[in-house]
């Protein structure tokens, strides 16, 4: 055990009441709509009307000539003076056909919706009146909207120059070479012919992701001594700085992105590196004037936060005794447009395809995907990232296997789970650590299975369906640098920066920028239980390029993991030095190990009576820095790195128990239990609501959201009418257990969760749905799951027993 | 342009507005009252523009600040008293019943009016109740348990009657 792990107080998992909530609950949160400057001016983008047309000509002059109105920008005013995407610090090493765009669209638009101009004005309602005297000319061209046929040799192009609209494909198993790959296939194959079942089917998830409440805004502030000043709603303000400093081509020093400290919610949504950024950057420093974008519901849900959308053509292999032998999956994605930074679309999919084995010994995989560009809003990462729809096809089949050999689903899945870890994969993913079978087993016990079989048995004789549904899910407990760097260009480690103060305060700088996690309250707690202060005696800054250390941002569950992991080891060499130079004022010879931090003092563990205040010592060492030890300076600050050797999980399973009027179709969702394995829990408060908001984002994915397009491409879910978000009659309560295991490889046994935790959702809803139809054979294989859905597969299924 | 006079909080504004100006502009922008959010196209869908006019939750961004030209706004800077937390406004802290807090100032208006009328809801009633607020992050549990707990606070100040 080490010492870090021994004196961690009572505040490592408490469930304390948020720090950040005060000023929330009282309306004094600072979002970025929220911040004003000086001669602040309003931006607005006028936006394609059609999904794929030419630019012949755009006329803005009646705009201009609006009083209010301070500039307007198009594609031609801007494509000479600003780089055009990609640079390298927003493209993946992976292999693609990147697309080269502008902020702005230049000579053709590519999805309804992209921006064509920007209006700069004095007021944000002249701004909207100006948008409305910018014509533009467009000669309209063949739309391309199915993925399958976007990758026929005589489909139209979405990006000429490309040659394809095939933007990635990749098969990842067998290795490197085509040969291995092959060879591989053909011991799959082999497999599958001499298996005793194979279940085959087309599966396939809509596009939908996690709109956060707020949308995206940037507010930029130029002047020339200083440069630029961004304060952008992103989880990664380091990477919008250096990608800000390539495509500006404005020097690095001359550049600082901050991101506010309240943020609306990210998901995911705020990750990429967007065009948006760009233009408002460009608008203040053409104008010398603070430029704020605030972006309207409307254009957010034509952007951002549409994912999923995948075609999953699934095979699974299993003998008839219960044993899954092999899993082949040959996996479409309609990646949409792609100019987004860092991600473009495809880097999702990518990761769900990697994801697809989750916690199940496989003995071979044969698993491939290919990317096909249309003319939709790119895909942009939402929580569960790229594997919503690959979980939610291999979640189903492994329900269609326990069906055709004739045993209890729940059963199968526990035969097959990989019994102990470390465990990697057939696609190549390392599972670090964790214990399956017992996050697996206290499900079980609390779902009580053969209690709720009882209880089907008897309302089946009164002509009442109900269904239970399990499902899975291996999550990544933050992005180790060996999968981030291939995947996104960037380092994974986690930094802080731990200063203490004369007056024995604390205050912690991270370079990631949350977004309502609670990070202020997490991190505030791993500091105090390790200087044995109070936790309100801490304070935390994030997301503020200007004072924080590099961090890669607030994604894929990285402050549990990788995070407070840094803050930890910072904390850790402070304590070294803290005690170095108390053991030399108490004339003893001793070293951390020795001492306790508790209660606000630093106690000596030989000999009680030699202690001093925490913040007596902490002030002696930063103010009065004389007859100090051999070598040792003044001053109390410490920046720390945190990287596992290895990429690290967390795991987790769902039941859920519906009832399905078979007339209708209609289905009510009785009961959600969880089992979770988080690792050692910082606040279980935060925690539950982790899972709480992940899991009812996964039902309403699954259920309600989905964004629709025309066969011209329009789109027709731009507002919330239409977009429908669960809403709280909507979804029922939620159980939550645990069966942790500290994980390992973090110095406090913490595991970063939360992110992937949306993705075994739709598979335990939709196989309770099929579990309550047992007696018809219903067998859904598409989301979104909706009563309509049912009920034509209960139409269609009676038809087949007539 | 119109001159209105709209106590807002308790005291009285008097302001020359355009007569297309929202309520939520109107709040946000000319008085600073940022608490209260934007978070649709003024489709009036999220809730998160929630606020009381005369004591009624109402969504400002599908109100002109013509229209509250002589009545009484109340925003969620004007839900503590002499620098005590209403007793929703605690529970949702002590509950955890919120993340990101941008959809909570709604929420908070909404549930303040919705508990006037209902001091003793059950599960079903609140979650109902909420309908015309979205929030995206906490799956509405942590929010409905703050909201029952608040009610019985509140019935206990009150000497639990009703
Ligand atoms: S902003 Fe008013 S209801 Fe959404
Ligand atoms: S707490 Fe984030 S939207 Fe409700």
């Amino acid at each position: 055990m080490s010492s870090v792990e021994k004196q961690a107080g009572d505040w490592l998992g408490a469930r304390l009441t948020r720090k950040e909530d005060l000023r929330l609950v009282t309306g004094q949160g600072r979002y970025l709509a929220d911040l004003v400057l000086p001669g602040m001016l309003h931006a607005l983008f006028v936006r394609s009307e059609y999904a794929h047309a030419r630019i012949k000509s755009i006329d803005a002059s009646e705009a201009l000539a609006l009083p209010g109105v301070v500039a307007v920008y198009t594609g031609a005013d801007i494509k000479d003076s600003v780089k055009p995407m990609p640079q390298s610090v927003v493209l993946p090493n992976l292999p693609a056909r990147y697309p080269t765009f502008w902020p702005l669209a230049t000579d053709k638009v590519k999805f309804h919706g992209e921006p064509v101009a920007l209006i700069v004005a004095r007021d944000k309602y002249v701004a909207e009146d100006a948008a409305e005297l910018v014509y533009v000319d467009y000669e309209e061209l063949p739309v391309i909207l199915d993925p399958e046929r976007a990758l026929a040799a005589d489909s139209p192009l979405v990006h000429e120059e490309d040659g394809s609209n095939e933007i990635f494909a990749m098969t990842l198993t067998g290795g490197e070479t085509p040969e291995g790959q092959a060879e591989n296939a053909a011991e799959v194959e082999k497999i599958f012919q001499a298996a005793d079942v194979v279940v085959s089917e087309r599966f396939r998830v809509h596009r939908t992701g996690i709109t956060p409440m707020e949308p995206r805004g940037v507010l930029c502030d130029w002047n020339d001594a200083d440069g630029l000043t961004a304060w952008i709603t992103t989880q990664r303000p380091h990477i919008d700085r250096l990608a800000l400093i390539d495509i500006l081509d404005i020097p690095g020093e001359q550049v600082r992105v901050i991101a506010p400290r309240d943020q609306g919610g990210g998901f995911g949504v705020k990750a990429p590196f967007y065009r948006e950024n760009i233009m408002i950057a460009y608008a203040a420093r053409a104008l010398k004037r603070p430029v704020r974008w605030v972006e309207s519901r409307y254009e957010s849900l034509m952007n951002v936060g549409q994912e999923r959308d995948q075609i999953n053509d699934l095979e699974i292999a299993a003998s008839k005794d219960g044993k899954l032998l092999a899993v082949r999956n040959h996996g479409l994605a309609d990646n949409g447009v792609g100019t987004t930074g860092v991600y473009w679309g495809f880097v999702m999919p990518f990761l769900g395809a990697v994801e697809l084995p989750n916690a199940y010994t496989w003995e071979r995989g044969d698993v491939r995907l290919r990317v096909a560009t249309t003319n939709k809003a790119s895909l942009t990462p939402s929580r569960a990232f790229g594997h919503f729809p690959t979980r939610f096809a291999l979640e189903r089949a492994i329900d269609m296997v326990a069906h055709r050999i004739g045993m209890e689903p729940a059963e199968l899945r526990r035969r097959n789970l990989v019994p102990s870890l470390p465990y990697t994969s057939v696609t190549n993913e390392y599972y670090d650590s964790g214990d399956f079978l017992r996050v697996w087993d206290n499900l079980l016990e609390r779902a009580d299975l053969p209690a709720f079989r009882a209880e089907q048995a008897a309302a089946r004789k009164q002509g009442r369906h109900l269904g239970i549904g399990f499902a899975c899910g291996v999550e990544l407990s933050g992005v180790a640098s060996e999968l981030l760097v291939p995947m996104e260009n960037q380092p994974g480690y986690g930094a802080a920066t731990v200063r203490l103060d004369p007056r024995g305060k604390v205050m912690v700088f991270g370079g990631d920028a949350p977004g309502g996690q609670g990070h202020e309250t997490t991190t505030a707690q791993v500091v105090a239980s390790l200087f044995g202060i109070d936790p309100k005696d801490v304070v935390v800054t994030t997301g503020d390029t200007g004072t924080t250390p590099f961090g890669a941002g607030s994604i894929g569950a990285r402050a549990g993991s990788y995070f407070v992991s840094a803050v930890a080891n910072a904390c850790q060499e402070l304590q070294d030095k803290i005690t170095r130079i108390l053991a030399h004022d108490l004339q003893i010879e001793a070293s951390r190990q020795h001492f306790e931090f508790k209660d606000g003092e630093v106690v000596y563990l030989g000999d009680s009576s030699k202690r001093k205040t925490f913040r007596d010592i902490v002030e002696r060492i930063i103010m009065h820095p004389i007859n100090m030890p051999e070598g040792e300076v003044g001053g109390l600050e410490w920046t720390a790195f945190f990287e596992a050797a290895k990429p690290m999980i967390c795991f987790n399973a769902d039941c859920c128990i519906v009832e399905v009027d078979v007339d209708s179709g209609n289905f009510e969702i009785r009961r959600w239990v969880t089992s979770e394995d988080v690792g050692t829990l910082i606040n279980p408060n935060i925690v539950d609501g982790q899972m709480h908001g992940a899991i009812v984002q996964g039902l309403s994915n699954a259920m309600f959201e989905e964004f629709v397009y025309d066969e011209q491409g329009q789109q027709l879910s731009a507002d919330f009418e239409h977009y429908k978000l669960a809403t709280a009659a909507d979804v029922p309560d939620i159980e939550i257990t645990y069966a942790p295991t500290p994980c390992p490889h973090t110095p406090l046994g913490t595991r970063g969760i939360g992110e992937g935790r949306p993705s075994s959702v739709p598979g335990a809803l939709t196989n309770a749905v099929c579990d309550a139809l047992a007696p018809f054979g219903v067998e859904l294989t598409e989301l979104p799951l909706r009563p309509d859905r049912v009920w034509r597969a209960l139409q269609a299924a009676r038809g087949e027993r007539r | 342009m119109k001159t209105i006079s709209v106590t807002v909080n308790g005291s009285v504004f008097e302001e020359d507005v355009p007569e297309r100006l929202l309520l939520v502009d109107f709040l946000r922008d000319r008085l600073a009252l940022t608490g209260t959010h934007v978070g649709c196209t003024h489709e009036g869908v999220c809730g998160a523009c929630t606020v009381h006019l005369d004591g009624e939750a109402v969504k400002s961004c599908m109100m002109l600040a013509v229209q509250a030209d002589g009545h009484a706004v109340t925003t969620v800077e004007g839900l503590a008293r002499d620098d005590r937390l209403s007793a929703l406004q605690e529970a949702f802290a002590r509950h955890h019943g919120l993340q990101c807090g941008y959809c909570t100032p709604g929420i908070l208006m909404n549930m303040t009016d919705f508990l006037t009328g209902n001091p003793d809801p059950s599960e079903d009633e609140i979650r109902h109740g909420l309908i015309g607020n979205l929030c995206r992050c906490t799956g509405y549990v942590h929010i409905v348990r703050a909201v029952k707990d608040a009610a019985r606070v509140l019935r206990e100040n009150t000497g639990g009657a009703r």
